[in-house]
């Protein structure tokens, strides 16, 4: 007992110092409703592989028969759906900004592989849209009940691994690429689906539901029973 | 600029120049409206150099000295200057100093900006083109006269994106040099900064995707369905943004003719789609299609119409029987008439397709049917008189109309029960038809009109409208100012009624051209105008009325209003004598047109009012002549005896028997008394003249006087030969003629004067002796032969060489008659006269006749027959007798003058 609550003590903490730590700039959604729609719009469209797989492919020069098939995600890189399901809200709020912080950095590396000025737009235009996605799990994080309350350990790590060792062959660098993005966007179509399901679950349990107008900081959302019971309880699998 | 005006302070070689003070602030930017205070700080080598101190500083504005009650000397070296409400944007403000008393020195100058601080940005809102990055646009507020800057900030919870800069001839929107992303809600804001402050608009936090106007739909496409004819399918491709978010739509849609667009209900619209189904469409018609998209919340912007695209609908069988109707035509061949059936092209809304062919079927009472099919729109065909039934249809690809019936009458057919009330009117730029239908149940009304002109023939257009119709406007090409006649024709089951027609325009304008006016009689105060109705081509509307103007060159005008039935008119109180000009204008309801002017003078005088003058003036003077006239003709014998006096008849004269008791004559102008004793027919009178300077003998003087006395007192009966003047001038002499007795001789004598050249008693007269005789004798033919003149001087100068030239001087202007005598009777008496006398009287007769002419000559044979005849008539007698009578009434004259007594046949010398 007494290390289950030391466990709430650090999540709250960790969750502190990521969300509240950062400098008070513009406001938040403060209507979770429409946070949590915004959160699966994205998630929705950033799945859609023509945001960075096509592309990718198409850049690199694997868009020929017999690539393709070894294009696969790497197993273990991103959180799958199922523990994605058992995390709790703040856990799966936590996991899924640091993965998307571990798809950045990944992307900044594949960046430098693109020559072409309207593809580094529309590598560009991607990391804008993951740095927005975090944007609104931060807010999302705001809303939350009792983001400070939980004593359950959350991981620390990121759900993706962490960036990979540098590969010399650069075939085999830009497979690796090209998996890992597949990897991202089956990850997001994950991610839309657990949001949805927050959806779901809360209009099955209205009196669970977050009220209207809270203000940052002042008024939190309740989550339901169920969402505490899927919230995760220990490492992602691999 | 700032201006800095410094004074040297140190003339040392090699040094720079130093300002000899300074002014705070260096450099100022002052709100308008506030007061401002500047301070000049002199230095101490300055103050040493020049020996002046703070209360030497004068301050100057645009180079003007400042009142120094705005000076305030702060301490030695500085002085201050004060401005309340600064108003000027720009102020040149130096910092000077008077040196030696006399020398004006600049020590420091500064420019003064003055400006407003900004107002707060208003309205600001932002738009994210889809595609390109945010924009963003708000009121920048008030002018405030300094350089402003406009700064977009924007950042989401998270993160700050950098700060977007308006250019700065724009300042008033700028776009982010992001993309934006959707379902990330950003906070924005405007800040305006200048010199005198900085300010921010209300923050505004949104979704971009809420500011989204999406790109337009693309690929629009158009396509039909066979099997209904009242659709057409719309297919579209969607911008990229749908997989962000979902549409909804506007379409709209139009005929390819028409120009406003109807719209798909929007709730009809409301979800995204690709593709839409547009349904009750007409048949056979082309639609014109267009697409927009919106977010479909709402929320953002509508997208900009998509490209154009048309489609046709598919064809239906026509949706009604085409107008129908007929004509006939005057056909040579007997028994038949020549019908040509018309009828109109359906229009595309009731063609429904493409009209490949007519039928036209004909049945004859009690005859089989007859089809016929035309592909014009007109038939001609020989029909009986017979009454006949013709029907039309009209087919396209899909089937045939309904059919149109139309029955034909028979040839004696009388039509009858006409439409009444039949009313024709412009309106809304159309020309308009009512009528009221007959009682009957009427079929169909065919309107028939066409352009009446002059020029032209009536060339007919028509139109049917169904039997309930009762008021339509004619749809076909009018033109305006042009009179249409219109005739509306009710057509019954049995044949047409009768036609009813009507004129109208469809605009009336003023006419083209006024009426000629023009005199059909013109009096002295009235004047009867006439004109010709204006031709219906230059109307150009209906001629309500004409007005007269009419004036005289200094008169005013004056107008008369006519009615338009009139074409004549009279101008009444019209000036006798008078140029009137006139001139007329028709009017339509739109307006008149003046004719060309017409002149016209008034004349002096009434008709027959000359007449009514001259006439009586003449009848007048023909009624004074014919009175004259007869006047004269009753008085013609006493008028004769005034002028034409008569002479005797020296050859038909005797010497009266003198009687010594003939009773002195008292009473000289007593006819009765002469004629009495019916022994005399005339009185000669002997008139006794000196011929010469010689005195007479003095008894011969006394009678003489006594004679002239008596001849003075009875003047106006007096006469000397031939009756003239010349016997009534001032000359001496004796006349024994009387005009009343002269009256009495019916006879017609003439007048005489026997001449006696004898002296009394022997002695050789003195002077120049004649005397007259009244005689039928006509004048001798001498007067006409001047030869024989010749004879007769002779037979003078056998009388004496008395001087005669004054005699004939007297008678120079007589004429009488001459005698008839013949010169050969003449010739043999005056053979007697000597020689010597003779050349005598020839050399006189030669000098007056140069003077006289034949005048003369004449009274030179008188005188000679007097003297040479020996036989005389019975009433030559009778004078004789009366010169006897005469001669007896001076008694105391015998010696000179003795009375003559005249025989008859006889003549006795004294």
């Amino acid at each position: 007992m007494r290390a289950q609550l030391m466990r709430r003590t650090l999540l709250s903490l960790v969750l502190g110092l990521l969300f509240l730590s950062t400098p008070a700039m513009g406001s938040c959604l403060d209507n979770y409703q429409e946070l949590l729609g915004q959160l699966q719009k994205q998630a929705d469209f950033m799945q859609h592989t023509s945001m960075l797989l096509d592309p990718y492919i198409s850049i690199q020069g694997l868009d020929k028969d017999g690539l393709k098939e070894h294009c696969q995600e790497r197993p273990g890189v991103f959180p799958s759906k199922d523990v994605l399901q058992r995390l709790s809200r703040q856990e799966f709020l936590q996991i899924l900004n640091t993965t998307l912080g571990h798809v950045l950095h990944r992307l900044r590396t594949l960046q430098k592989d693109i020559l072409k000025a309207q593809d580094l737009e529309k590598l560009n235009i991607a990391k804008l849209n993951i740095r927005g996605f975090k944007n609104n799990i931060h807010c999302m994080a705001q809303l939350l009940p009792g983001s400070l309350e939980k004593t359950e350990p959350t991981p620390t790590g990121p759900g993706a691994s962490p960036s990979p060792t540098p590969i010399s062959d650069a075939f085999q660098r830009r497979l690796e690429g090209c998996r890992f993005l597949h990897g991202y966007h089956r990850f997001m179509h994950s991610v839309g689906q657990v949001f949805r399901e927050w959806g779901q679950s809360l209009s099955r349990s209205r009196r669970h539901s977050p009220r209207r107008g809270l203000r940052k900081g002042k008024h939190r959302t309740h989550l339901s029973s169920r969402n505490k019971r899927l919230m995760p309880r220990g490492w992602l699998p691999r | 600029m700032l201006l800095k005006m410094i004074l040297k302070c140190k003339n040392t070689p090699g040094e720079l120049l130093e300002p000899c003070g300074h002014i705070k602030p260096e450099s100022p930017v002052v709100q308008l409206g506030s007061n401002f205070t500047a301070v000049c700080v002199l230095k101490e080598k300055c103050m040493d150099y020049f020996h002046v101190n703070a209360n030497y500083i004068f301050w100057k504005t645009n180079h003007v000295t400042v009142p120094k009650e705005q000076y305030t000397v702060i301490n030695r070296t500085a002085s201050s200057v004060t401005f309340t409400d600064i108003s000027l944007l720009n102020i040149q403000l130096t910092c000077n100093i008077r040196t030696f008393g006399q020398i004006d020195q600049n020590v420091y100058g500064i420019r003064i900006i003055s400006g407003l601080p900004p107002e707060k940005p208003k309205n600001l809102s932002c738009i994210v083109n889809e595609g390109k990055k945010m924009m963003c646009q708000w009121d920048p507020g008030r002018e405030t006269y300094l350089e402003t800057n406009f700064t977009l900030k924007s950042e989401w919870a998270t993160e700050k994106f950098a700060d977007c800069k308006t250019k700065r001839d724009i300042p008033t929107s700028c776009t982010v040099d992001y993309s934006p992303v959707y379902f990330v809600n950003i906070e924005v804001w405007v800040e305006a900064e200048n010199a005198l402050g900085k300010v921010t608009s209300d923050h505004i936090n949104f979704d971009p995707v809420d500011k989204v106007k999406p790109n337009p739909p693309h690929n629009l496409s158009v396509s039909n369905s066979e099997e209904l004819s009242s659709i057409l399918k719309l297919t579209w491709i969607n911008s990229s943004i749908q997989s962000f978010i979902r549409l909804k739509y506007n379409i709209q849609y139009r005929t390819r003719d028409a120009s406003i667009w109807s719209q798909i209900p929007p709730e009809d619209t409301a979800s995204s789609r690709t593709s839409f189904t547009v349904q009750d469409l007409k048949p056979f018609t082309e639609y014109v299609f267009r697409v927009r998209c919106m977010k479909e919340d709402g929320k953002g912007f509508w997208s900009d119409w998509s490209e154009e695209a048309s489609g046709i609908t598919y064809e239906d069988r026509p949706s009604k029987a085409p107008s129908f109707w007929y004509k006939i035509e005057p056909s040579h061949t007997h028994g038949y008439r020549s019908v040509q059936l018309i009828w109109k092209t359906l229009p595309p809304f009731e063609a429904n397709g493409k009209i490949l062919d007519y039928e036209v079927t004909l049945i004859r009472w009690k005859s089989r049917l007859q089809n016929y099919t035309v592909n014009d729109t007109k038939w001609t065909v020989n029909l009986t008189n017979d009454r006949y039934i013709a029907t039309l249809t009209a087919r396209n690809l899909v089937g045939k109309s309904d059919a149109a019936v139309l029955t034909i009458p028979a040839y004696n057919f009388q039509a009858t029960r006409p439409v009444t009330d039949l009313k024709a009117f412009p309106k809304d730029n159309m020309l308009w038809v009512e009528w009221t239908a007959p009682n009957e149940s009427v079929n169909k009304y065919i309107l028939e009109w066409c352009v009446l002109s002059d020029k032209s023939p009536c060339i007919p257009d028509w139109q049917q409208e169904d039997g309930t119709v009762h008021r339509t406007f004619l749809r076909g090409n009018l033109a305006e100012s042009k009179c249409y006649l219109i005739t509306v024709t009710p057509v019954y089951t049995d044949g047409p009624g009768s036609p009813e027609s009507i004129k109208a325009y469809l605009k009336q304008a003023p006419p083209s051209k006024g009426p000629t006016v023009r005199t059909k009689k013109v009096g002295k105060n009235e004047a009867v105008l006439e004109w010709d109705q204006l031709p219906v081509d230059v109307q150009n509307g209906f001629i309500r009325n004409y007005t007269i103007f009419y004036r005289t060159i200094i008169g005013n005008e004056t107008a008369v209003n006519v009615d338009s039935s009139h074409t004549e008119y009279t101008l009444s109180s019209l000036t006798s004598d008078t140029l009137y000009m006139v001139r007329m204008a028709a009017y339509t309801d739109e307006g008149g047109k003046d004719g060309p002017e017409f002149t016209f003078t008034t004349p002096k005088f009434a008709q027959g009012e000359i007449e009514a003058i001259v006439v009586p003036v003449c009848l007048a003077f023909l009624l004074t002549t014919l009175l004259g006239v007869l006047f004269c003709f009753n008085k013609r014998d006493l008028i004769k005896k005034h002028i034409w006096p008569n002479v005797p008849d020296p050859s038909k004269s005797h010497i009266a028997q003198w009687s010594p008791h003939t009773p002195p004559r008292h009473n000289f102008n007593s006819k009765d008394q002469i004629y009495s004793d019916g022994n005399f027919t005339d009185v000669s009178v002997v008139e006794i003249e000196a011929a010469n300077d010689k005195k007479p003998f003095p008894e011969d003087l006394k009678s003489l006087d006594l004679f002239k006395k008596e001849k003075i007192s009875t003047e106006g009966h007096s006469s000397g030969i031939g009756g003239s003047s010349c016997m009534s001038s001032s000359r001496p002499s004796i006349s024994s003629s009387d005009e009343n007795e002269s009256a009495q001789n019916t006879s017609g004598t003439v007048q005489y004067s026997t001449v006696v050249h004898s002296g009394y008693r022997h002695q050789v007269p003195s002077v120049q002796v004649f005397s007259r005789s009244e005689s039928t004798q006509p004048l001798l033919d001498s007067e006409e032969r001047p030869e024989d003149l010749q004879l007769v001087d002779n037979t003078d100068s056998s009388v004496g060489n008395l001087p005669r030239q004054q005699y004939f001087k007297q008678n120079c202007s007589q004429r009488e008659t001459s005698p008839d005598i013949s010169h050969f009777e003449r010739s043999k008496q005056v053979s007697s006269v000597n020689e010597e006398d003779f050349v005598r009287l020839k050399q006189q007769i030669s000098d007056i006749s140069q003077s006289c002419g034949s005048g003369q000559m004449k009274m030179f044979q008188e005188i000679s027959v007097a003297d040479a005849f020996g036989l005389h008539t019975e009433g030559q007698v009778e004078r004789f007798e009366t010169v006897g009578t005469e001669a007896a009434v001076d008694e105391g004259m015998s010696k000179s003058y003795l009375p003559q007594t005249v025989r008859r046949g006889g003549y006795m010398p004294q």
